[in-house]
């Protein structure tokens, strides 16, 4: 060891280039953005969600294929066997309302309180990084997980859907829809989720930056979804149904309808984005004055 | 500034003025409040009365800025068990930005942890180990000002002498070091000046030399061939006192002597006048040591001290 | 140096500064769902006759052209069938005429001209989301068979049996 072998690297006079100004503030927050993303595509976990992404509808075909018997209880799952279309109308109809929760609650519900468990709030808090740059930094990389893991899923389940068979698929009036119109419908569905998606990350950042707990994080997450999708079942009145982040994830029956209808579409987006800005505030206003225990 | 948490006052109106290039130590007993003014220093605390300068800026003047050429940890430091040193070093580089990644490597050798210790996970990281990387951190940062919490905890005394000489070596070059410790030898080796605080109050602040000025006599244990005349011969000098050690003492026996240096050089010399032999002398405790007590002890405490430079 | 320590203490101030409360905004939460539920009693929900039954009708119409079709039988027109649902929800007429869960429907249509209307009966499930799966309750030759036969004797799910549809809630 020798600390004291040679002068130690002398400050250079300047602020580093990333920290001045407005413009500064985006870049230093790309950096934290830079940062998280590479700390999370070495998890394994990560790795494991995106191939599952990858592989899974394919299993899900083949398991599809191997029964007479189709999914009830789910629109389109009658025809899972007549039309390859049906499959990734069936998943996301089945899944969707509690799976994407649950994927983006893995990544968003543990990304702050990671560093909680681990002590290293102190240690990435002291460096060139104002709390905002790094509080903005780890939300954009959680969103970004979000909507690649989205559209993985939208690519492989059109694919696996597509391979199965093109054959028109029963929309949600009765009609026929044509292959070419179907497999943009499809793809238009999921892409739907992302909206509440978000709002669900969102969501599960204000979860664990509340809680500096990662099993309320994500338990929390999957736990709150599930509990959305028990009040849903209530018969409430209609804006009661429309405030629930549940409601959203199903807002693409209205594209598959003859005539299409986009009234809960366009609700979705007025909910979600004000339960992302709500969440997203709160979880801000928690964390920019917090203190930061240094615990060893 | 001051802090509160709930019903306690972590900090209470702590005033405190670190000259550039000043190597400072902090002091105090646990639940002095070091941690927490080193952590408010970083921004991890806030204060709630008060403000804190850093080179001249306050946090809302120099926004993400703020602690540019600041480097440093307050307890144990902290770094991501899954990751190796070397890419744990790589992230908090990213994070700072400039030209930091290219100093990691020069930064590892110098903390001694190159080669196969920076390939190792931080998971299997000793302690001393893990303070060397976080001052290979604080290296990377180019630091005008090393804010340092027990930095010597951990390390193997080989590694102890040569922070010394790195401290010592970046204040003559400039850098501000502020240092918190409980080894006073190892304050009074490096530092300039230092603060002790006392359940969240600064009890006393000055250079060193100044504090010594205030400080009580030094405590020292001597072995006399005679400890009877010995202790008859101190109640006739003015300013040594001296009395019999308890026998639950480590040595067991010998005397305990309350005395200045100058006063004590006398009182070795008028015992050998008298034939006493001195056998064994030894300081128990520094004028700074005694002051400390004095200020943080219990019952007994001073709450406050003046130092006039 | 400067040494210095200040007195005062702010207990006003601190009052001030109480923290976000996990445990009183968990409440607040609480409170304000169960007002939600409270709230159900009145206003509407939009599970109405009003809207099942229109889309109940030109769904079935629409997947009647389809088993036709894929039956090898003459060509039919939705608008030649001119199909009308009419539904109650529950047994007794007291129940109120809203809100998910069973609902019996009877769809009035045309296959051979006006003075010939045909009824299909359909037990229909609601759901709160305006979905529903209506299950085909006779006459048998048009949904009482979960399969049809097509032409070369191929079996395909008959799309009269189980008729899965959306309407507009909002």
């Amino acid at each position: 060891m020798s600390l004291a072998a040679e002068p130690w690297p002398a400050y250079d006079g300047r602020d580093a280039p990333a920290t001045v100004g407005q413009r500064g503030r985006v870049a230093g927050t790309m950096a934290v953005w830079r940062v998280e993303l590479v700390k999370l595509s070495g998890k394994i976990l990560i790795r494991a969600i995106f191939m599952l992404s990858v592989i899974g509808p394919f299993l899900v075909v083949g398991f599809l294929n191997l029964q007479s018997a189709t999914p009830g209880d789910t629109p389109f799952g009658q025809w899972v066997h007549t039309s390859g279309f049906a499959i990734p109308m069936t998943i996301l109809g089945f899944g969707g309302q509690w799976i994407l929760p649950a994927l983006t609650g893995v990544v968003a519900g543990d990304i702050y309180s990671a560093e909680d468990h681990l002590g290293t709030w102190k240690t990435i808090l002291t460096r060139s990084r104002g709390r905002g740059q790094l509080f903005a930094g780890k939300f954009l990389a959680a969103a970004t997980f979000a909507v690649a893991v989205l559209l993985v899923l939208t690519v492989t389940d059109l694919a696996a859907g597509l391979a199965a068979g093109r054959s028109p698929v029963v929309g949600l009036s009765g009609q026929l829809v044509p292959a070419g119109h179907a497999t943009w419908l499809v793809a238009v569905s999921y892409l739907s989720d992302l909206p509440p998606l978000l709002g669900f990350t969102a969501l599960a950042v204000l979860l664990s930056v509340a809680s500096r707990n990662s099993v309320v994080g994500i338990g929390g997450t999957v736990v709150i979804g599930v509990a959305f999708q028990i009040v849903t079942l209530a018969n409430m009145p209609q804006w009661g149904q429309q405030a629930l982040l549940s409601t959203p994830f199903m807002a693409w029956h209205g594209f598959w309808g003859a005539p299409a209808f986009y009234g809960p579409f366009l609700w979705s987006l007025l909910t979600c984005a004000a339960w992302f800005v709500a969440c997203s505030a709160v979880a801000w206003l928690i964390f920019r004055s917090r203190t930061i225990e240094a615990a060893a | 500034m001051t802090k509160w948490f709930g019903e306690t006052t972590a900090l209470d109106g702590v005033d405190l003025t670190v000259g550039g290039g000043d190597v400072h130590g902090l002091l105090g007993p646990n639940g002095a409040g070091k941690t927490t003014l080193l952590s408010a220093l970083f921004g991890l605390v806030l204060p709630d009365e008060g403000t804190i300068r850093l080179f001249g800026r306050t946090r809302a003047q120099a926004g993400a800025g703020w602690l540019d050429g600041v480097g440093g940890f307050v307890e144990t430091p902290r770094f991501y068990p899954y990751l190796s040193g070397r890419r744990n070093l790589a992230v908090l580089a990213g994070l700072d930005g400039g030209d930091a990644a290219s100093l990691i490597d020069s930064a590892l050798e110098r903390a001694g942890l190159d080669g196969p210790a920076a390939r190792q996970k931080v998971r299997g990281y000793s302690l001393g180990m893990r303070q060397r990387l976080g001052l290979a951190a604080a290296v990377i940062r180019r630091p005008r000002l090393l804010i340092l919490d027990e930095p010597a905890n951990g390390m193997d005394p080989a590694g102890i002498r040569d922070l010394r000489t790195a401290l010592r070596r970046v204040a003559a070059d400039g850098v501000t070091v502020i240092l918190s410790s409980h080894d006073m030898a190892q304050v009074e080796e490096i530092c300039d000046s230092a603060t002790i605080l006392s359940a969240g109050r600064v009890a006393v602040t000055g250079r060193l030399r100044a504090l010594r000025a205030v400080a009580p006599d030094s405590v020292w244990r001597m072995r006399t061939s005679d400890d009877g005349r010995a202790l008859g011969l101190a109640t006739e000098l003015a300013g040594v006192k001296a009395a019999a050690a308890d026998c639950s003492g480590l040595d067991g026996g010998g005397l305990v002597v309350h005395a200045a240096q100058g006063e004590m050089d006398g009182y070795v010399l008028a015992l050998g006048a008298a034939s006493v032999a001195v056998r064994g002398l030894e300081l128990d405790r520094t004028p700074l040591e005694a002051l400390f007590f004095q200020l943080t002890d219990g019952a007994a405490k001073t709450a406050h001290v003046e130092v006039h430079q | 140096m400067r040494t210095g320590w200040r007195e005062s203490r702010g207990d006003a101030v601190r009052q001030l500064l109480v923290r976000w409360q996990p445990r009183r905004a968990a409440w607040a939460v609480t409170v304000a769902a169960l007002a939600l539920l409270a709230t159900s009693c009145s206003s509407s929900s939009n599970l109405t006759p009003d809207r099942l039954q229109p889309s109940l009708g030109a769904t079935f119409a629409n997947l009647y052209v389809l088993q036709q079709s894929e039956m090898g039988n003459p060509l039919v027109t939705t608008a030649g069938l001119d199909a009308h649902a009419s539904c109650q929800k529950g047994g007794t007429l007291d129940v109120a005429q809203e809100g998910s869960g069973v609902w019996l429907c009877q769809i009035t249509y045309l296959i051979a001209g006006p003075g010939y209307p045909v009824i299909a009966k359909y037990n229909v499930d609601l759901q709160t989301d305006g979905c529903y799966a209506a299950d085909g309750d006779g006459p048998a030759s048009v949904n009482g068979s979960p399969t049809i036969t097509g032409p070369g004797y191929r079996q395909l799910i008959n799309p009269l049996s189980l008729i899965d549809g959306c309407f507009d809630t909002t």
